[in-house]
């Protein structure tokens, strides 16, 4: 089920009005209800996969939290210093052991499903399995949201082992803190601890907060189905079959169309999901703070994809730095190499996150690179920020507006690199659009020949006239203002001319039905 | 103890001595590669051992935070 589909929306209206009707403590069941028909309609079948996460994270999360509580009790009889912190270390590589293993389960079912589809087709090559893999694999391959729910299920037990959680006892409660509908096809990811206490604490029906959570969801639908489909009309025709001739101006125009593509789809769903959200008072972190305004590459990934990068953050990057090996490694970096080697540790922690956002993102090698490219300057930059600063005071370079509008050019210039590598269906295709970029720009036949790509001249003024909007919300919200509570203080014929002007404008100019899926999302492939 | 983290805020992110936020990490005033060289940094000079699970937003929202964490860790230690 897709959120922007009619039975999404009676979905949504039932629920929303059992969830207010209901009982305060009760509240939390008719979401998990809810969301249990989601995941239901969705995959069509028995949620196999989510129960198996769902009933390893429990068992983990309750064995852990008995652990530690029986290591407290244990360390309180002990006087002695030394057998204390034998006995503690015992309880640790236990429970790191129970750790490893609920790791290994629940990251191969994800890698196993993940990448199946992947061997899909060399498997039935080779006859292997003596049948045919795909109806074999059908509704097992790729559960709904299997990416969402296990990294916020990885997070749970982590969190409940580091004691920066409480282990929820209750398997319904946990299932909906894994399933939760608006989030689980694309996120945001979730700190289980926060997202419990939302949900445990009690609701009261709010006029105001139901309209700003319906307003969100519109301009979610907004920025997919007016701006996000309609740049796919011309990207699709560009990278597509029969791309392959277009000139470099082209496939400039198209790649930075995509940049935009990318970012109104999966904000758009984010705005959707975390409306929806808001309507059952339920706050779900902000997965995007207008990432097209960074001025650098480090800064453009902690405003997009904010709860992904500090999952990476928190679990890898961190977890690995801080281990045993991690802290050889900087030790002997720092021995070895008394400058530079402080930074060792970092890198080989940067490295593996990006390779990791990579493989995360997509299964071919074109993604791959793709983290590299983004790791290795991740890395460099970090690296070499000192000599940034020194080489400004130099050069007497002030960090005033035209500065950062540079800085803002650069992200867009790297981003821009990094976008024709994973929009292009082909090394060999991203090999050739590069090429054209700097051989074969011919800007004349791209200015005459650009509305000849799937988007008519109309369409091209319909485009301008959304993302101008979506520009001036942008700027606002930079600037720290509420855009709904800016609307909300407006005379009513202006506040309701918007309103009525962004519906109207959904209706009439959105993208709907034809060649191209609609309510598909593009990081649902992620 | 409180001076010697101050020159280690002060010679790996400067910034974090001027800034009186409550969110220092995810204001992307010190970004995870500091985090790890001062980190780093703390456990060699006050003989302490960071664990991953206090390398978090919260005990890294500004400089008291910060204090706090290593006034806290030498303590148990």
């Amino acid at each position: 089920m897709q959120l922007i589909s009619g039975n999404f929306v009676i979905l949504w209206v039932i629920s929303f009005a059992l969830y207010y009707l209901v009982p305060v403590k009760r509240q939390w069941i008719i979401l998990a209800l809810a969301s249990a028909l989601f995941y239901v309609i969705g995959t069509g079948g028995l949620p196999v996969g989510l129960l198996l996460t769902g009933v390893s994270t429990y068992a983990c999360g309750v064995w852990l939290s008995g652990n530690l509580k029986k290591q407290k009790e244990t360390l309180s009889t002990i006087a002695d210093k030394e057998q204390k912190k034998a006995v503690k270390l015992g309880f640790e590589k236990r429970r790191k052991r129970v750790q490893i293993l609920y790791f290994v389960l629940n990251l191969g079912i994800l890698l196993f499903t993940k990448y199946m589809t992947a061997a899909l087709p060399f498997l039935e090559g080779t006859g292997l399995l003596g049948l045919r893999t795909d109806a074999f694999f059908s509704g097992i391959v790729m559960p709904l949201g299997i990416s969402f729910y296990t990294l916020t299920a990885i997070g749970y037990v982590v969190d409940v082992g580091r004691e920066q959680c409480e282990a929820q006892e209750n398997p319904g409660k946990l299932l909906l803190c894994l399933a939760y509908f608006p989030a689980i096809t694309q996120g945001p990811f979730n700190r289980f601890g926060k997202l419990q206490g939302e949900f445990d604490r009690p609701h009261a029906f709010d006029f105001e907060r139901m309209f700003f959570g319906v307003q969100r969801f519109v301009w979610g639908a907004f920025k997919k189905l007016v701006i996000a489909d309609r740049i796919n009309l011309f990207v699709g025709s560009v990278f597509g079959p029969g791309g392959a001739e277009a000139p470099g101006s082209i496939y400039a125009v198209a790649t930075v169309l995509y940049m935009l593509q990318l970012y109104a789809d999966f904000s758009g769903y984010m705005d959707m999901a975390l409306g929806v959200s808001e309507t059952f008072d339920i706050f779900l972190p902000e997965n995007f703070r207008r990432p097209y305004f960074s001025g650098s590459v480090a800064e453009f990934w902690r405003r997009w994809h904010i709860t992904l990068g500090t999952w990476f953050k928190d679990y890898v990057m961190f977890s690995f730095v801080m281990s045993s090996v991690g802290r050889k490694i900087g030790k002997g970096a720092k021995k070895r190499w008394p400058k530079m080697g402080r930074h060792v540790t970092g890198i080989i922690g940067t490295t593996l996150v990006w390779l990791l956002t990579g493989a995360w993102h997509g299964r071919t090698v074109s993604y791959l690179l793709w983290g590299i490219y983004y790791g290795a300057i991740m890395c460099v930059s970090l690296v070499l920020e000192p000599q940034y600063a020194l080489w400004r005071q130099k050069l007497h370079i002030k960090e005033g507006k035209i500065f950062m509008l540079f800085r803002m050019a650069r992200t867009w210039v790297i981003v821009f690199l990094a976008d024709i590598l994973i929009r292009s269906e082909s090394l060999f295709q991203a090999g050739h659009i590069y090429r054209a970029l700097l051989l074969d720009f011919r800007l004349r036949e791209g200015i005459s020949d650009v509305t000849s790509y799937g988007l008519s001249r109309y369409g091209f003024l319909l485009l301008l006239a959304a993302c101008a909007l979506w520009l001036c919300v942008s700027v606002l919200e930079e600037r720290g203002k509420d855009v709904r509570r800016l609307l909300a203080a407006c005379p009513m014929p202006v506040r309701w001319g918007c309103y009525y002007g962004v519906a109207l404008l959904l209706l009439i100019t959105g993208i709907y039905g034809g060649s191209y899926d609609t309510a598909a999302f593009l990081y649902q492939s992620f | 103890m409180e001076e010697k983290v101050l020159e280690i805020l002060e010679e790996y992110c400067e910034e974090a001595l001027a800034y009186t936020g409550e969110n220092m990490m995810e204001e992307g005033v010190i970004d995870s590669f500091t985090v790890i060289n001062i980190v780093s940094e703390l456990e060699d000079i006050f003989d302490i051992e960071i664990d991953a699970k206090y390398v978090v937003a919260e005990n890294f929202r500004n400089k008291e935070a910060i204090i706090e964490l290593v006034r806290r860790l030498t303590k148990e230690a």
